[in-house]
């Protein structure tokens, strides 16, 4: 029953052979570089970024777990971090090791899978806990990165922390290498975000809109900490970084000086759009792409105009940071429709019968955004729910949302009923794409709300948010009890259909993971990771865990056995009301009302738990592993 | 009656989206934000100006320069020594406010 690494490599090669012959038919070059990391993710036994590899599908191969025998899956060992709040992101494994991170002080674990009792080593930072009072939406961090080092350096992990460092450890001994800054938290710059290794490059993007913190994302050199380049979401074209063929497939998406025309005066100096989602890579056309989030404040009548480049789609080239296309889903936000969401690679034929390389992006603001990633071209623009009612429909020839005045928002006016609610319809999770069924597996939200923008002044390092938020169920959910928040999706980004859709009781924070056995593994807020039959919806196994769910799974083989691993530990924007016991409905930005309910069905928590097939592991197949001995060194 | 109200709502509602900032009438590519009914074109003078002081508006770049340049000394002590040394007051001829001398 069990799958060799061997075979599993095998079962790999058609779909590497497919686009072998993808990239030979659109006459690209082979990848050049990362080979070492692209390799190490092909390998079943490792998960060397978030998301698994440079497509971000978090999808593999593995299918000893399967439709048939996962009502059998169990857990092998479990490791409890130490800390609370929510735990987002997933752990690495690489080379026989499990990296675990944490939320704030963001210590990082390397434990040893022969022995997972065993905590190799520990990095713990020392912070200013003040970083902690300018974090808009829990202490969260999404996670950790590998770079698989060379002839001159060895294996390197990198770590963000809450107080704006960017640090890189040594993956055998945990010893920091190297840290610099990259956001103060004095003006209110904060870092949650995952760091993304690029070759000899570490990205890392930024947090702190909610601050009116202007969005910039920058690449280190890996072995020295030496900036590479920057770039700004918003401001004069040089600082934007843009490519001089910027956006000439498509130049109605706008092109030159609109970082600063489509704001007034110097609002674009505090003007958000920063990064702190995910991103993806595509090592063939050396482009990487992600989304900038919502302009600042909350309060639209403050800042006329589309606000480039907030809320865009950024496809930049890796080596010089310049950005070839993007694309504006949102023009002047009024919602707080962060677009910071994952983005998930594939190729597919499109409606046409072309053979694309396309980019796919479930967006807060209600839109799943399917792009040509070569060159921008929109593809399709489908509502994730038919309740999203701030626009009408998406024009595909000139890639204009059609707003619904009804649903904007403006100064001495409370909008009511909006959908989606300003915690989107999609968040920060980080979903999995299915090749062999050619489905996304979305974790959607199913929240809409009442909004009052007010004036406020600019302090830097305090709020700058000038809203007033209440939140609750969608008309799909239970508006009087406060549940049916959340929403499971099987999406087809060609057709725009939906394969299969299932309500949950919370929003689906956390994002999926589909496997080659046919299942779709995912975390709740209600403390349970579930397998669904990728194929129907139907709900397969699941299990309680110590708390809810905020993060992604993961699963990856070690001596040839399947395991899938979450982390648990509640928190994020849904859970501000639990963690920091808040009851004002409008507290939390909003979310304390919408998440009323949570805590009757969870508390907060912070750990792994790892699953396997009747729960083997290292313990079951020998009970002594591990035990005292009096030559025991350690 | 009943039909003359009905034209009329059905007059309003085509009125509407002319009215209304829908998002599609571009000044130019790129650009397409219009004012809200009785909001104004530019809020500076109005009633919503956010007046804001341009002392804190620069805040943030001059951070980021001075954060830019402490990791450029962390960067240069390493290069001469083999060693990282994070707090740039341990670092010899370390001056705040400039950058560390050229290789």
């Amino acid at each position: 029953m069990k799958m060799t690494l061997r075979k599993a490599m095998l079962r790999a090669s058609p779909l590497t052979l497919l686009s072998a012959v993808v990239v030979g038919t659109l006459g690209l070059q082979p990848a050049q570089a990362n080979d070492k990391l692209i390799e190490l993710a092909e390998d079943p036994a490792n998960w060397v970024m978030p998301g698994r590899d440079y497509d971000e599908r978090n999808y593999s191969v593995m299918d000893e777990i399967n439709k048939e025998n996962v009502g059998s899956l169990r857990p092998a060992w479990s490791f409890s971090t130490g800390v609370l709040h929510g735990h987002e992101g997933t752990p690495l494994v690489v080379d026989g090791k499990m990296y675990v991170h944490t939320p704030f002080p963001n210590t990082v674990f390397a434990l040893d899978l022969d022995d997972p009792g065993r905590i190799l080593w520990q990095n713990k930072p020392q912070q200013d806990p003040t970083a902690r009072t300018v974090a808009c939406c829990d202490v969260v961090n999404r996670g950790l990165a590998y770079w698989p080092g060379d002839d001159d350096m060895g294996p390197l992990i990198f770590r963000t922390q809450l107080d704006g460092h960017i640090a890189a450890l040594d993956a055998e001994t945990g010893k920091t290498v190297w840290m610099m800054e990259n956001a103060d938290i004095r003006v209110g710059a904060t870092l949650t975000i995952a760091p993304y290794i690029i070759r000899d490059m570490v990205i890392v993007g930024s947090s702190g809109a909610e601050l009116g913190v202007r969005g910039y994302v920058t690449a280190y050199d890996v072995k020295t900490g030496e900036k590479r380049w920057r770039a700004y979401a918003t401001g004069p074209d040089e600082e934007l970084l843009l490519a001089e063929d910027f956006n000439e497939p498509n130049p109605h998406y706008g092109q030159f000086n609109l970082g600063t025309e489509t704001w007034e005066g110097d609002a674009w100096k505090i003007g958000g759009g920063t990064n702190w989602g995910w991103y993806a890579y595509d090592p063939d056309e050396d482009m990487f792409y992600y989304g900038s989030g919502n302009p600042s404040p909350w309060n639209e009548t403050m800042r006329p105009g589309d606000n480039k480049w907030t809320m865009a789609i950024w496809g930049r080239d890796a080596e010089t940071g310049e950005a070839k296309f993007a694309y504006q889903k949102t023009p002047h936000d009024e919602w707080d429709y962060a677009g910071v969401n994952v983005m998930m690679l594939s190729e597919q034929e499109d409606a046409e019968g072309n053979t694309r390389k396309l980019l796919t992006h479930p967006d807060r603001n209600g839109i799943i955004y399917t792009l040509d990633r070569t060159n921008g071209d929109l593809i399709s623009a489908d509502k994730m729910d038919d309740t999203v009612n701030w626009v009408k429909e998406v024009q595909l020839d000139t890639g204009l949302p059609v707003r619904d005045p009804e649903f904007g928002t403006r100064m001495d006016h409370k909008a009511r009923d909006i959908c989606p609610g300003a915690m989107g319809y999609h968040n920060q999770g980080h979903d999995s794409y299915d090749p062999d069924r050619k489905l996304f597996m979305l974790g959607i939200n199913h929240i809409c709300m009442d909004w009052e923008p007010f004036m406020l002044p600019y302090r830097a390092g305090q709020y700058f948010v000038g809203a007033t938020l209440n939140m609750y169920p969608g008309p799909k959910g239970d508006r009087q009890n406060g549940l049916g928040l959340g929403q499971i999706k099987a999406y087809n980004a060609i057709s725009g259909e939906m394969a299969w859709e299932k309500m949950e009781r919370f929003a689906v924070w956390g994002g999926t993971m589909a496997t080659a056995g046919g299942l779709t593994f995912y975390g709740t807020l209600d403390g349970f990771i579930k397998a669904r039959d990728s194929d129907t919806g139907e709900l397969l196994w699941k299990y309680k865990l110590p708390s809810g769910v905020v993060g992604h799974p993961m699963t990856y083989t070690h001596d040839d056995r399947q395991y899938v691993a979450i982390y648990y530990g509640v928190g994020g924007w849904a859970g501000v009301g639990l963690v920091f016991d808040l009851e004002d409905p409008t507290a939390g930005l909003g979310a304390v009302g919408a998440f009323r309910r949570l805590q009757e069905f969870t508390q907060m928590g912070g750990g792994v738990m790892v699953f396997s097939l009747d729960g083997e592991s290292p313990y079951t197949d020998d009970v002594n592993l591990g035990e005292y001995a009096d030559d025991d060194e350690a | 009656m009943k039909l003359t109200l009905l034209g009329i709502a059905a007059a309003v509602a085509l009125a509407t989206p002319a009215l209304a900032y829908d998002g599609t009438n571009c000044k130019a590519p790129g650009n397409c934000w219009e004012p809200k009914p009785d909001y104004p074109e530019t809020v500076e003078g109005s009633k919503y100006d956010p007046q804001h002081d341009p002392a804190e508006v620069s805040k943030q770049g001059d951070s980021l320069a001075a954060m830019d340049e402490r990791n450029q000394w962390r960067i240069w002590n390493m290069k001469q020594t083999g060693d990282f040394v994070y707090d740039v007051n341990k670092i010899p001829d370390y001056e705040e406010g400039s950058a560390p001398p050229s290789q």
